[in-house]
């Protein structure tokens, strides 16, 4: 055993996203790093990090628990410093997407810059793939609620009209189109005039 | 509960009544706001008044030039301690100004043994009043804040709940967790940040001072509509509605009456006065003077080296020439702030050996 491995990077993740948390682990083990730790809440943050000795700390840029990680660096080299002190050593553009994407990084002193921003590359994408699927459920939901919306309304104006389903939907896309409002916004003002009106059963 | 301005400057519609459009972003930590203003993705924020100093000086962070042209709010701040701490620093205090000075807390920790962990204090960030007020608290009575005691972050949200398990022994945050923490009888509040420093700035609006010069009108728009919410906030008739809009849940989301105990004056039991303003006599003006402050408070604290142009680092983040050409009023004459050349070269060690103790002495200073 002659031959020298490089040492892989060892990386701590911090996400209260289990699921992004794990879509990122997995990346990271594709890529060759070595995720020695995932917290989901920052309980012992500075001590997990004093524990485990990562090279680089992943964690979301929402995280109200970041500014416990600000302090470490402050009180020893050996701790992981702030992404954005790197900032201006040639990493400025990948720094600036990864604070766009969400992602925030604490890293070690004596990295390769060039180490440090290839990891970057893989969380910047998964967090991107995680928002993109996040909203597309976002949006799945929502067409799923504004049907609900639209059939309830569809079902006062059946009441109160008398006529069958199709009419009632003829009625509120007219109402739509001479009003140039969306149907949802039209169905959800007939539901309130109707309440007004003590229309609802 | 400081963001107070911003909140109002947008439910109250000035923001638009100047002729901007702000879209009010809440941000999670004090990192978050530092590296989304860094990278424009803010262009400009709700921050503390050490923030622009500490970015335009690259401690901590990417150097980005950021400056304040609006002082948001001055004070605001308390050290409240556990109830368990308090009970063992009444036997070795003599009298209620023991307390409050850290005198007993000198003694109780000059008696613990080397092998008992040390009190643990927390404050929010480490590049704030929070941070160097307590120090210098700490310092004052003789404590030597990195060796005697612990100093560690939390987010303001969890201090009241670390208190009350016992994780941490006291705290320097502001309002309305001091008040709370007496409301709720886990804590006792012994002095505030009026009391160690005087009066001073602690929220400013910060912004990227690229963004800044490319968007001089919205910036100004931005200050005018501000200086309008900071004058309604301070109306004592406004309150019942303040609390109100704060308590939504887009912005503290937490019930009114949390908040209300930070406007009952005087009901603490040790400390003197909080004194959070945020309009009246030169509260918004940017004093320079203040960025020379906390330059030497940085350097006190071993957050930053030695800086070479004081007087221009000043002049450059706190930016009263702007305010006063916004507000038309004559700038403060530079000889009532500035140092002398002499002076530059001192000012640093003089703030760090105690010769200077309270903001009001650099004018006296001159």
């Amino acid at each position: 055993m002659t031959k020298t491995v490089p040492k892989a990077l060892t990386v701590m993740l911090v996400d209260n996203e289990p699921a992004r948390a794990a879509i990122v682990e997995q990346a990271m083990s594709d890529s060759g790093y070595r995720v020695i730790r995932r917290l989901e809440n920052a309980k012992n943050l500075t001590q997990a990090v004093t524990e485990s000795q990562p090279d680089m700390v992943i964690i979301d840029i929402e995280s109200p628990d970041r500014d416990m990680l600000e302090n470490m660096s402050r009180l020893t080299h050996d701790n992981p410093r702030p992404i954005v002190m790197f900032a201006d050593e040639g990493s400025a553009e990948q720094v600036e997407a990864a604070i766009h994407a969400g992602v925030s990084a604490y890293v070690v002193d004596g990295i390769q810059s060039n180490s440090v921003n290839a990891l970057l590359q893989v969380a910047i994408a998964r967090f991107r793939e995680f928002h993109a699927l996040r909203s597309e459920l976002e949006s799945v939901r929502s067409q799923l609620e504004d049907r609900k919306t639209i059939d309830k309304a569809k079902g006062l104006i059946m009441k109160h009209q008398k006529c069958d389903e199709p009419a009632a939907y003829k009625a509120l896309r007219k109402l739509a189109m001479d009003r140039s409002q969306r149907i949802i916004d039209v169905a959800r003002n007939v539901i309130s005039v109707m309440e007004l009106m003590g229309e609802e059963s | 509960m400081d963001c107070a301005p911003f909140v109002i400057a947008q439910e109250k519609g000035y923001f638009l009544e100047h002729g901007v459009n702000v879209l009010l972003s809440k941000e999670a930590s004090w990192a978050s706001v530092r590296d989304k203003v860094a990278f424009k993705v803010l262009d400009g924020a709700h921050m503390l008044a050490s923030m622009p100093v500490a970015a335009s000086l690259g401690v901590g962070t990417v150097k980005t030039a950021m400056h304040t042209s609006f002082v948001v709010s001055h004070n605001g701040n308390g050290i409240t301690v556990s109830n368990r701490l308090h009970e063992r620093m009444k036997l070795y205090a003599n009298d209620v100004s023991d307390l409050q000075s850290g005198t007993a807390l000198k003694h109780l920790v000059s008696k613990r043994c080397s092998k008992d962990s040390p009190l643990r204090f927390a404050i929010v960030y480490p590049y704030s009043s929070h941070n160097y007020q307590l120090r210098d608290w700490l310092d004052k009575a003789g404590i030597d804040p990195d060796k005697d005691v612990q100093i560690i972050v939390i987010p303001p949200t969890k201090m009241i709940d670390y208190l009350k398990l016992g994780e941490i022994d006291g705290y320097c945050v502001g309002e309305p967790w001091n008040s709370l923490a007496e409301e709720q009888k886990v804590g006792k509040m012994l002095t505030t940040g009026f009391d160690i420093w005087g009066s001073a700035p602690e929220k400013v609006f910060g912004v990227n001072s690229q963004w800044a010069e490319r968007n001089p009108q919205a910036h100004c728009a931005i200050i005018k509509a501000l200086d309008a919410a900071c004058k309604w906030v301070s109306q004592t008739s406004n309150q019942p509605e303040l609390l109100h809009i704060l308590s939504h849940p887009d912005y503290l989301n937490c019930p009114e009456e949390q908040l209300t105990s930070t406007f009952k004056a005087g009901q603490y039991s040790l400390s003197g006065q909080i004194n959070q303003c945020f309009s009246g006599q030169d509260v918004n003006l940017p004093k320079p003077s203040y960025a020379l402050w906390i330059m030497a408070k940085m350097y006190r604290w071993q957050q930053l080296a030695y800086v070479p142009a004081l007087n221009d680092v000043a002049e450059q983040v706190y930016r009263q020439d702007l305010y006063c050409k916004i507000f038309e009023q004559a700038p403060e004459i530079a000889s009532n702030w500035k140092l002398s050349d002499e002076q530059q070269q001192t000012w640093l060690d003089d703030v760090a050996s105690s010769k200077v103790l309270r903001i009001s002495q650099i004018l006296s200073n001159q």
